[in-house]
């Protein structure tokens, strides 16, 4: 199984790849957008998820986004929201673009998995 | 406007941060103190535009940054490089900053975080509203919330 991380600080990437390879997942890291929908088109496997960061150089998180959305091939993907934008106006506009879920930065390695397996990603601890 | 912004709400953030990803055992907390005025040796920073105007800045000693780096990045203190730095405190800096801006009037945008590696570096054309002092593993960290006191208006959020 593989998961996504995309963010332009390696230090974040370093955090979220341990949460993914702690639930079981292989994980492909990208520093920005455009890296990730690089990595996607010659990729054989679509990631079961990705984490997305919001503010990155080059494309930001909300364009990856849409560009995944607009994909038939990538529709499985879920797409998760690793961002310290907080306000709502923002959270709305990722939601609206088709992000499944929000989280915002700093966050608990168990908040990440709660929320993954809400969406049926991971299991629950009870189904573990 | 020198209202937006409290040092209790900027001590509630700075310890999600440490909780989260500094100290996420407990053991090695940000101890709040009375320390002198200093910007450190490592200055991470993110501005702030639109409707309010500024900058969040993490100050610290090397020692503290290596010591970020190595928490953050899960490598040793001593196998720590100058990126590990830049990146662990630019990071720092923009999820510490996303969240003031968060209490900040909307809409507002941020930049991209940057790092200077310099003792004693001077923010124009501000005043400081919001000062968070304090010592983690015997190292000093100072954060600050600097408002702009200059006229022009910058880029506009998007």
């Amino acid at each position: 199984m593989l998961a996504m991380v995309i963010d332009d600080s390696r230090a974040m990437r370093m955090i979220l790849r341990r949460i993914a390879v702690q639930l079981g997942f292989e994980v492909a890291e990208a520093g920005n957008g455009r890296e990730a929908l690089d990595f996607l088109a010659t990729s054989e496997e679509v990631p079961s998820f990705a984490l997305v960061d919001w503010n990155m150089p080059e494309m930001n998180g909300l364009d990856f986004v849409t560009a995944v959305r607009a994909d038939q091939r990538l529709r499985s993907m879920t797409l998760m929201m690793v961002t310290t934008e907080g306000e709502q106006s923002q959270i709305v506009r990722a939601l609206a673009a088709g992000a499944h879920e929000y989280v915002i930065k700093p966050f608990t390695p168990d908040a990440i998995e709660e929320k993954l397996a809400l969406l049926g990603v991971v299991a629950t601890g009870a189904d573990a | 406007m020198t209202d937006v912004m409290k040092v209790d709400d900027l001590q509630a953030i700075t310890e999600q941060v440490w909780q989260s990803f500094l100290d996420p055992e407990g053991s090695d907390p940000l101890l709040l103190s009375l320390l002198e005025p200093s910007g450190g040796d490592v200055a991470a920073a993110i501005s702030v535009t639109g409707a309010w105007r500024g900058h969040v800045v993490i100050g610290c000693s090397t020692a503290a940054s290596r010591h970020a780096a190595s928490a953050l990045l899960g490598v040793p203190s001593d196998e720590v490089t100058e990126d590990d730095i830049s990146d662990a405190l630019g990071e720092l800096a923009n999820v510490i900053g996303g969240n003031v801006k968060a209490l900040l009037p909307e809409p507002c945008a941020l930049s991209l975080p940057y790092v200077v590696a310099t003792a004693g570096v001077r923010w124009p054309a501000v005043h400081e509203i919001c000062r968070l002092d304090g010592m983690w593993r015997d190292e000093p960290i100072h954060i600050t919330v600097l408002e702009s006191t200059s006229d022009y208006q910058g880029a506009a959020a998007s």
